[in-house]
Formats: structure tokens, C-alpha cells, sequence
């Protein structure tokens, strides 16, 4: 029992990071049918900045702040140089061009930077504990599920109530009646690259504050789940995405502590198994999109 | 034509013409595979080692991204997967073919007893192309059931997944794979001592390309991947063509696979991941990814520029011989250019020119254009055919509630062999939706169709179009980047097998009747709106269908075409032998071409008769110009 | 107000409309009326900038719009009220009256609001309701009201009485009056083609991309062609 719960809170705390990331792939995909496979991108960015600031000594509470405002800008960017190119392409051609970008990206921290691990170090508090009852919670992950939660309220707040977060739902739902309506594509569009830029932001502090280090291809592993967290929950849908990170980051927690010694290194091999099998049995995702196609 | 079943029929199954889907292609494919090899030796030779690496390395990457193209070509699903798919045959090969002994320094411990398996190198290619193609079975199916259909994006997430796991594999389970850092090498060899198999396999791989792509499998998915919807209505089913372009696809990779690693001597997980998926993926994209000529260019043309940009990185400027100071270009000139040049190459590719350099654009076609004289006359259809058998189409009682609104209520119409009957009614009276729910597109709220007496309801579509009922479609359904006569072609493909006892008329003769023999090579997407729409109609009549269901025939054309489609249907209707259903709003068409007709409003029915008992009809004019008593 | 002339939109190789031109003047109602592929849609959709055209132009009050994206002509005052209606089935009506009224102020867009609620009750009332369980006639008025959020001074309907019941049909007719007695532009494309003739000032009558009759509703009931041309006869 004990063993489950710590599970749960770990899981939650894993799966907040991928609700984040998957979010940000979401709204991407909603206003422009685009999947993002340069979502990872942002946090690479990130990583070497953080490393960059915090080699001159930097503080995290000043790193924080910075590491969001790159991941932000660096997605505007992104969308400016490359996607804005492709603005209703083929799905065959947008996914190539976020492909493209991820390697362009990568390669120049590879050209430019190096190939190797550069590290740099992590705040103080991450591996502290602190009781409750018989539980052991980490601060990391109490403060990942609480900032998480904020944010996806903030989020959601910013998503219901907003002008903008309205012309964002319509855009998503039916894009050229919303431009007939006076919506902006471009305002859209750049605004749903700037949100997701700050989700995978406060996702990226989380992420390199644990990991503590970065590489030219750091990105991958985070894009990779939230693309496929997005994709579990329902492509398309926001509360899908959120949902199918929890899911996703719950499932490798479990299935990493029930899995005999040695085959736990394969858990990544066994959660895109089950993957694969949610797409055999529920091709959807969790949370069903409703799509019409007029013949 | 009656053209009887003869030995000409026999492998019309296989190739729908000989000399120019195997002969020809043959041809142009040997001669594109002696210019390959030429520029390879040719190049090698001023270069001495390091050229024959390349040049050894660039035939085994052909040999790849052929493979792919074998499926994404055909199907137009990009896979990201297929490196995985690589992955699983290269680690297989490598665990057959080395001998026991250099194993038991690597992977003492394999499960299965696989340390003390000696098979030799022909033998492990074998079991490498079995079990990878064992995996693309279970992956095909996935992907069928995740809705793959071209450009589909659950789908490449899901072959995305594929690599992923089995990047995780190879990484984490060192029993068998060696793990991470050590990997899997190999004493036999290191390095192929002839090219032999390579020129072998690269042959193999683009005969069978090519093949592929002109066979009748490759031409039933090239009609999936133009509209999967409009192939569902001509018959094909095209999750099963699918799957036959993976498996096929996935066995040439696992040749070259095995071959890439027999040739490197080693194995890390790393050789068949991210890098080698965008290093063989943007082989296929400049190239031309619908295209197997274009794939090989494209192989030439990254190998050549990535090579350069290599040397760039290295040497600066040199390369170029210019004896330029390259100080104040050392900003770009840099070890690792080359990762920047394929993602700068892949990015610009998909921005400008998605299509690639050469699009479909293929050699042997264009030599079978070039020598062989067609024909100047169009054939003349001869003996129209009826069918001996009656059929019906029965209708009844059918009712659609789309989210609170009633697309139909209570309606249906009868038909007969040799009949035409009209349906008509203002927009949104319900029309299509009546085809839609006959043909499987759309499910019905109740109701019933029956053909024959034998009922419909609930049958997917492609099982509907060879059950006899095939239509065309109001917004135009055509495989766009087809010619005119492949678009024929495809639906007469499903008809040979469909019907082994009745004829089907000749491609040729149906293009002419369509009135479309001087476009008969221009791709459908470049066609005019009256020549999409006898197209469509061509088209649905090559399924040799019991009934054709024409959706709105004239729409946008003129009076004068108007008036001479009320022939071509006429024509195309007796030559396949089929009943006609046709929905069109001008009523001057349906008036000199229908037996009957019924007239819908608002999901109902509300007329039904000859035509002059419709024309003198007050609710029909109601209906029409809307009336203010209402 | 509007003025169109040999505008050409093409579909690929595809001619939808050939040479049309046409005008509408400040205050007027005008019909577009033809028969299922003539073009209406087609027209509609390149005066507000759904498609571009590939040939002639489009000037309102003065400017040339050609070819100018929908978010910019909306900000000019030409509103669209889409064919099938469009409305956003997941968003509230509230949300739906908020999006037309997206380059108002805030000030303005809860006065507009107000101003809807009183003109459309039932909106009122349903305002919490998605708007995807509006009825037919209830979802084709919340898809004028949206449009009408932007204060246009010239609101374009594509088919506004499509897929209803007669009884809702009479109310999309009696709304049309109302907002020609209210002073506004419209610019209505309609297959009901008797009713459209007794509330338009003008009206164009389309055929196979082209415009072939113009004429006042009055001159244009007189045709005893009309019928024909509407179900694609030539008079015979």
C-alpha cells in the first residue's frame, strides 16, 4: 500500500512534466494540424542556457525565470523561420519540416557548442525528502505537482476566459470561420506557439533542474513524451493531452517498480508496447475528438 | 471489346500491362543502375579508400531508402520507423551470422542459446528478413487500426514509437545486444571482400522498387494514398495494400540493414537511429519520394552534397581548389556541418519544393513514352454489353439524424438493371446523403438497402463498390497526381479480379467513351471541371459495377457539355452494363437521360414518376424556387 | 458600397466563376440567386477572402480589398455569415457572440451583447448552452447575431435558409427584413429564389460561374424563364 502510493505521488510528479509538454503539443496541433517533433527543442535551448548562466554563477530563482522567457522566445522564433513557411501544408510535409527543425536545432549545438555532456548544477533541495506518514515525498516532486497545477489552472483560466483563449478554441475548432469572424491567424498562431513556449518552459526548469545536465539532443527524450502523451490522450484535445501525460507518467513509474530487476531497464521498451496496444484496441486516444469529413 | 479470359488475362491480374510495367521498367532500371555504379567506380577510383567506402556505404543506403520508399511512396505514410524496422534485422543478422566464438566475448549469456547459433552470413540475412517482417505484421496492423491513411499523423507517431522501442531495446538489454558502448562487432570480414551481394541487392532492391510500383498491389495503394476515401468507394480496400507495401518494404530494408552492418563490422544502437532516419529520409525527400528514380538521385545527390559539406568541415574552403583564405568563414566550416547540412536540406526541401527534385517523375516511363507509339485513334467501343442478370437496388425506409438534424427521413427509390432514375431536390435536400448511406460512407439512423435482396447496411465501402454499387463524387474524388488512364486503370484492376467471369472493356476503350482520349496521359489534378467529371464517371464504369450512382455529373459544366454528358453516360452505362442512379440539379440533364425520378426535400421524399409527371408537379416548383405559401 | 467586377476564382485548373461582376449600394439588399454549382458560394467567398481570386477585383467604399485576408476585410466592416452556418458547436452561445464581437472593445462587445440578447431572445435564454445543441432555426440566427457582433456595414449570408423547416425558413426571411428595416447592407446568396425576391431591392441571378440576369425583385418575378434557368432548363 505504502509502496503504491509512493508510486502514485512519484508517477504524478513525472506525469505532471509530460502534461505540460503534451499541452504544449496540443494547442500546436489544434490551431495548425501541426505535431511537433521540434517541441523538444525548447528545452534543449534552455538547457544551454541554464548551463551558460548558472557557469556565471547564476542562482536557479534567476535561472527559472530565464530558462521560460528563452523557451518562449526560441518558439516564436521557431515559428517564424520555419513553420509559418508551411501554414497549411500537407500533414506529410508539416511533420517533415518539424523533423527538419529538430535536427537544425540540434546541429548547431552540436557545430557551434559541442557534442559533449556539459552539467551544471542542480538547486540544493532537489533530493530532499520530507515525511508524511510513512510516505517519503520528494520536495522535487511536491513542488512539480504544485506548480504544475497552478499552471494548468492559469492555463485553463487563460483558455475559458479569455478573449484570446476563446479565439484560440475556435480557431482550433474551424479555422478560416474564425478568420472570417476578425480572428487573427497570425495573432493565433503565434499566441498558441508562445503558450506552448511557456509550458515547455516551466516543463524545461523541471526537467533540467533533475537532470542537470545538457546535450545537442537532450530534447528528444521530452518531446518524445509529450508527443506520444498528447497522442494517448487524444490528439487535439487539451484535456486529453493533460490527462495522457498523467497516464504516461504514472504508467513507467508502476511499471518500473513491478517489473523484475532484469528487464526494469526495458520499461520505456514496455510503455511503447502498451502504447501500441492502446492504439491497436482505442486508435482515438482516450478522449475522442469529434471529426467530420464532408463527401 | 469482349475480349475473352485468354493467356493475356492471366497475369492481368499481376501487371496490368507487360511491356510497360515490367519490360520497360526493367530496362530503365538496369540503366540507371549502370550509371550509378559507373559514377561509383569513376569516383572511387580518383579517391582511392576513402572514396570506396563512400561509394560502398551510398549503394547500401540506396539499398534502404529504397525500401522505404516501397512503402512511403506507395502509401504515402511517412514512417519514421523504417531505421527501427532496419534496427531489428541488422541486430538479428549480427546474432546469426557471428560465429560462436567471437560471441562468447560479447554476449556470453544470450537468451534462447543464441551464443552458439552459427548460421553464416546467407543464412542470417535470411532469418533477419523473417523476423523483421514477423514485427511489420504486428506494426501493419496497428498502424491499419490507428486509421493510417496518407500523411495520416497517429500513424507516423506510431512508427516513431516503433524506433524508439527499438532503440530501448538494443540499449538496455546487453545479453543480447551487447548494450550501449560495446555493441556487437565482428572479425568475419569487417569488410565485404567483393561488392558482389551489394550490386546483387541494390539490383534486387530497385527491380523490385520499380515493380512494385507499376504492379496491380502498387497500383491500388498509389490510389489509396492519392484519396483514401475515393478508393474505398471503387473497391479497394486499401489497409490491405498497405500492409503489403510494408511487408515488402521492411524485407528489402532488412537486406540492406544486414548488409550495413556485415559492411561496418559493428553494431551500436546509435548506427540505426535518429541520424540514419534523417540521413535516409532526406536521401527520399530531395529525391522525390513518390518516385524510385527520384529516391536513387536523391541518394546520389545527399551523398555527393554531404560528402562536401564533410570536407567543408574538415578542410574549409580548400576543397574547392580556390586557394581562398577561409578564416573568416571558419564560423561555418566545421566538423559536424554535414548533420546541419541534411536538416537545413530537409527543412529547405519542405518549404520550397516538398515534392522533391524529381517529384514522380520516373526513367523507364519516360522511355516507354519515348519509344512507343501510341496509338493516334481512339478505339472504338464495340458490342455494348447488358447483363443477363437482373439486378436491383432497393431502398427503403432510410433515415439519418446527424447531431439533432434530419438528413433523411423515411426515404428510399428503386432501380433496376438497364433503368436510369433521377433523384433531385433543392441543396440540402438529403441527395448525397442518400449515396453516402448506400455506399457505406455514412451510417444510417434506420432503414434498409438491398441489392438483390441481399442487405447492405453495415457493409464497409469497399466491400459495397464490389458487391456492384460503385459512385462518383459532387466534389470531385479523382487521384490527382494519376494519369487519366490510371485512374481507369486502378477501378479495372478491382473489376478483373472482382468478376473472373464477365469482361471488363479495355482501359483505352473506356477513356475514348468518356470522351477523354486526348488527355488520356495528363495527370487528373490538371484536368478542367467537365473532364474531372466524365472521369469520375469513366472511372466508377471500369468497376463494372451493377450500378453506377452518378452525384451531381454536371455540376459546373455548361449547357452544350450538360447536354453531351446525358450521351456519355448513356454510353459508359451500356458498355459496363450497369442500372443508373443519378442525383443532379439541372433538370434539362436528368429530364433527357432519366427513366424516372424522384425528387427529395428537406430528407423527404416528395415526388416520385416520369419525367413529364415530375415537371408539371406544383410541390416540385415549390420545392425548387421555394414557395411564399410555405 | 461594394463593387465587384470580372472576378475570375479558379479550383486549380477548375473556372468557378468567370467575369462576375456586381454592385451593391449603401442601404440595399441585394439577392444572389441561382441554381446548386452556379457559384454563389464561389463569389461570396472571394469578396471576403476566403479564396483568392485570380482575376478583376473587388472595391468597397472606395478600397480595393482584392484579395485581402477575412480577419482585414472584417476590420474594414464586410462580415460573412458562412453557408452550413459554421457555428462553433463546443463554444457557449455567449462564447460564439464573443468571438464575432472579437475586434470590438470590451465596452462595446458587452453593449453588442445586450443589444443581441434583446433582439434574439431565445439567444438570451441559451446563452450557457453549447451551441451545438441549438436547433436549425435557433443556430442560424445565433450565426447572423455572431456576425452582426462586428458592427458590419456590410453583411454578406450564404444561404441562410438551407437544410430548415418552412416554418424557420419564414423566420430567417423575417430577419432578413428586419435588418433591411434597420438601414443595413446586405448582400444575401439564396436558393429560395421566390422568397429572396420579395425581400431583395436587386438581385443577380448566377448560372454555371457567370452572372446572367439583374434586375429589381419586382422585374425579376416577371421572367417567366426564371423557373427554367433555376432547374437548369433553357426555356423549353
Amino acid at each position: 500500500m505504502t509502496e503504491l502510493l509512493q508510486n502514485l505521488i512519484d508517477g504524478l510528479g513525472r506525469g505532471s512534466i509530460y502534461a505540460l509538454l503534451a499541452l504544449g503539443v496540443a494547442v500546436i496541433f489544434g490551431v495548425m494540424h501541426l505535431l511537433n517533433f521540434a517541441h523538444g527543442e525548447l528545452i534543449t535551448v534552455s538547457g544551454y542556457v541554464a548551463f551558460w548562466t548558472i557557469s556565471e554563477g547564476w542562482s536557479w530563482y534567476l535561472v527559472t525565470p530565464v530558462i521560460i522567457g528563452t523557451a518562449i522566445v526560441t518558439s516564436l522564433v521557431i515559428e517564424r523561420v520555419a513553420f509559418s513557411r508551411v501554414r497549411g501544408s500537407s500533414d506529410f510535409t508539416l511533420l517533415l519540416t518539424s523533423f527538419g527543425v529538430h535536427f537544425v536545432v540540434s546541429a548547431i549545438f552540436l557545430l557551434y557548442v559541442s557534442a559533449s555532456v556539459k552539467t551544471f548544477s542542480e538547486p540544493g533541495w532537489v533530493a530532499n525528502t520530507f515525511p508524511v506518514g510513512s510516505l517519503n515525498i520528494e520536495v522535487y516532486d511536491a513542488v512539480v505537482i504544485g506548480v504544475t497545477l497552478v499552471t494548468l489552472l492559469a492555463t485553463s483560466w487563460l483558455i475559458q476566459r479569455t478573449m484570446f483563449g476563446l479565439a484560440l478554441r475556435a480557431a482550433a475548432a474551424d479555422f478560416d470561420t474564425a478568420r472570417l469572424m476578425g480572428v487573427r491567424s497570425d495573432t493565433v498562431i503565434r499566441g498558441a506557439f508562445a503558450l506552448s513556449g511557456l509550458l515547455a518552459g516551466i516543463a524545461g526548469v523541471f526537467w533540467l533542474m533533475r537532470s542537470g545536465h545538457t546535450t545537442p539532443t537532450v530534447g528528444i527524450t521530452p518531446m518524445l513524451k509529450g508527443v506520444l502523451a498528447a497522442l494517448i490522450g487524444g490528439l487535439g484535445s487539451l484535456r486529453g493531452a493533460v490527462l495522457g501525460g498523467i497516464v504516461l507518467g504514472l504508467a513507467e513509474v508502476l511499471l518500473r517498480s513491478r517489473l523484475p530487476d532484469s528487464v526494469a531497464s526495458l520499461t520505456e521498451g514496455f510503455v511503447f508496447l502498451m502504447i501500441a496496444l492502446l492504439f491497436i484496441f482505442r486508435p482515438q486516444g482516450l478522449i475522442r475528438v469529434a471529426h467530420a469529413e464532408r463527401v | 471489346m469482349a475480349e475473352p479470359r485468354g493467356p493475356n488475362a492471366a497475369h492481368a491480374g499481376m501487371f496490368p500491362n507487360l511491356r510497360r510495367d515490367v519490360a520497360f521498367p526493367i530496362v530503365g532500371v538496369g540503366l540507371l543502375f549502370g550509371v550509378f555504379v559507373a559514377v561509383g567506380l569513376l569516383y572511387q577510383n580518383s579517391f582511392g579508400g576513402a572514396g570506396e567506402r563512400l561509394v560502398t556505404t551510398a549503394m547500401i543506403n540506396a539499398i534502404i531508402v529504397l525500401g522505404i520508399q516501397i512503402y512511403v511512396g506507395n502509401t504515402g505514410v511517412l514512417s519514421f520507423g523504417h531505421i527501427g524496422f532496419g534496427a531489428i534485422a541488422g541486430y538479428t543478422f549480427a546474432i546469426f551470422a557471428i560465429a560462436p566464438a567471437e560471441k562468447i566475448k560479447r554476449i556470453p549469456d544470450a537468451p534462447l542459446g543464441l551464443t552458439d547459433v552459427d548460421m553464416g552470413s546467407w543464412g542470417a540475412v535470411g532469418v533477419a528478413i523473417a523476423v523483421t517482417v514477423v514485427v511489420a505484421v504486428f506494426v501493419g496492423i496497428g498502424l491499419a487500426r490507428s486509421g493510417a491513411e496518407s500523411g495520416a499523423v497517429a500513424a507516423t507517431v506510431i512508427t516513431l514509437a516503433l524506433l524508439f522501442v527499438t532503440h530501448e531495446v538494443a540499449r538496455h538489454w546487453p545479453e543480447l545486444t551487447g548494450g550501449e558502448r560495446a555493441g556487437l562487432s565482428f572479425r568475419i570480414g569487417g569488410k565485404l571482400d567483393t561488392r558482389v551481394p551489394i550490386y546483387l541487392a541494390l539490383a534486387g532492391a530497385l527491380v523490385l522498387a520499380r515493380l512494385f510500383a507499376q504492379s496491380r498491389r502498387g497500383r491500388l495503394a498509389k490510389a489509396g494514398r492519392e484519396d483514401d476515401l475515393a478508393a474505398r468507394a471503387m473497391g479497394v480496400n486499401p489497409m490491405v495494400q498497405q500492409m503489403i507495401a510494408l511487408l515488402t518494404s521492411v524485407a528489402v530494408v532488412s537486406v540492406g540493414a544486414s548488409l550495413k552492418v556485415y559492411e561496418t563490422g559493428s553494431l551500436l544502437p546509435e548506427d540505426f537511429f535518429f541520424f540514419f532516419t534523417l540521413l535516409t529520409l532526406t536521401m527520399l525527400i530531395v529525391g522525390g519520394r513518390n518516385s524510385v528514380t527520384g529516391a536513387l538521385f536523391g541518394v546520389a545527390v545527399i551523398t555527393v552534397g554531404r560528402e562536401l559539406a564533410r570536407r567543408m568541415g574538415q578542410d574549409g574552403f580548400e576543397v574547392f581548389g580556390l586557394g581562398l583564405d577561409s578564416e573568416p568563414l571558419d564560423w561555418i566550416f566545421r566538423e559536424n556541418l554535414q548533420t546541419v547540412f541534411l536538416g537545413v536540406a530537409m527543412l529547405g526541401f519542405m518549404i520550397w519544393r516538398p515534392k522533391g527534385l524529381l517529384s514522380d517523375w520516373e526513367f523507364d516511363d519516360w522511355l516507354y513514352r519515348r519509344f512507343t507509339r501510341t496509338q493516334s485513334a481512339p478505339p472504338v467501343p464495340q458490342a455494348t454489353m447488358s447483363d443477363e442478370n437482373e439486378a436491383r437496388l432497393e431502398v427503403s425506409n432510410v433515415s439519418v439524424v446527424f447531431g439533432g438534424f434530419q438528413a433523411l427521413s423515411q426515404s428510399g427509390f428503386e432501380v433496376s438493371s438497364g433503368e436510369v432514375v433521377g433523384i433531385i431536390g433543392p441543396n440540402g435536400a438529403g441527395k448525397t446523403t442518400m449515396l453516402n448511406v448506400i455506399t457505406g460512407l455514412v451510417p444510417a439512423t434506420s432503414g434498409q438497402v438491398r441489392l438483390n435482396g441481399k442487405e447492405l447496411i453495415g457493409t464497409p465501402s469497399h466491400e459495397v463498390a464490389r458487391a456492384g454499387l460503385v459512385r462518383t463524387f459532387q466534389n470531385l474524388r479523382l487521384f490527382g497526381s494519376l494519369t487519366v488512364r490510371e485512374n481507369v486503370e486502378v477501378t479495372r484492376l478491382v473489376a478483373i479480379a472482382e468478376h473472373d467471369d464477365r469482361s471488363t472493356p479495355e482501359t483505352d476503350v473506356l477513356v475514348a467513351a468518356a470522351g477523354l482520349w486526348d488527355h488520356r496521359d495528363r495527370r487528373a489534378s490538371e484536368l478542367d471541371y467537365g473532364n474531372s467529371r466524365r472521369l469520375e464517371l469513366a472511372r466508377a464504369a471500369a468497376a463494372r459495377p451493377l450500378f453506377l450512382l452518378l452525384d451531381e455529373p454536371t455540376s459546373g459544366m455548361s449547357d452544350t457539355e450538360s447536354l453531351a454528358m446525358v450521351e456519355q453516360v448513356q454510353t459508359m452505362a451500356a458498355l459496363v452494363g450497369a442500372g443508373v442512379v443519378v442525383i443532379d440539379h439541372d433538370l434539362d440533364f436528368i429530364i433527357g437521360i432519366c427513366d424516372r425520378i424522384y425528387c427529395l426535400d428537406r430528407g423527404s421524399v416528395i415526388a416520385s414518376g416520369t419525367p413529364v409527371e415530375i415537371q408539371a408537379d406544383p410541390a416540385v416548383q415549390a420545392a425548387y424556387l421555394g414557395s411564399s405559401a410555405s | 458600397m461594394l463593387e465587384v467586377s470580372r472576378l475570375t476564382t479558379r479550383y486549380g485548373a477548375i473556372s468557378a466563376l468567370r467575369d462576375a461582376g456586381l454592385r451593391v449600394g449603401s442601404g440595399e439588399v441585394v439577392g444572389l440567386i441561382g441554381p446548386n454549382g452556379a457559384g454563389k458560394t464561389t463569389l461570396l467567398g472571394s469578396i471576403a477572402g476566403l479564396l483568392s481570386p485570380a482575376a478583376g477585383s473587388v472595391t468597397f467604399e472606395g478600397t480595393d480589398i482584392t484579395g485581402s485576408s477575412p480577419e482585414k476585410l472584417l476590420r474594414l466592416g464586410v462580415a460573412l455569415v458562412p453557408e452550413h452556418r459554421r457555428i462553433f458547436g463546443d463554444l457557449t452561445v455567449e462564447e460564439n457572440l464573443k468571438i464575432g464581437g472579437i475586434t470590438q472593445s470590451r465596452e462595446e462587445r458587452a453593449e453588442l451583447l445586450d443589444e443581441m440578447g434583446e433582439q434574439f431572445p431565445v439567444l438570451r435564454e441559451k446563452r450557457t448552452v453549447a451551441a451545438g445543441y441549438l436547433s436549425g432555426g435557433e443556430s442560424q440566427q445565433l450565426a447572423i447575431a455572431r456576425a452582426l457582433m462586428s458592427k458590419p456595414r456590410l453583411l454578406m449570408m450564404d444561404e441562410p435558409s438551407l437544410g430548415l423547416a418552412p416554418v424557420l425558413v419564414n423566420v430567417v426571411f423575417e430577419l432578413i427584413e428586419t435588418l433591411r428595416n434597420q438601414g443595413r447592407t446586405l448582400l444575401v446568396v439564396e436558393q429560395n429564389a421566390t422568397r429572396m425576391l420579395e425581400v431583395a431591392d436587386r438581385a443577380y441571378v448566377l448560372r454555371s460561374g457567370e452572372i446572367v440576369a439583374e434586375g429589381t425583385g419586382a422585374e425579376l418575378r416577371e421572367r417567366p424563364d426564371l423557373f427554367d434557368t433555376f432547374v437548369g432548363g433553357n426555356g423549353q
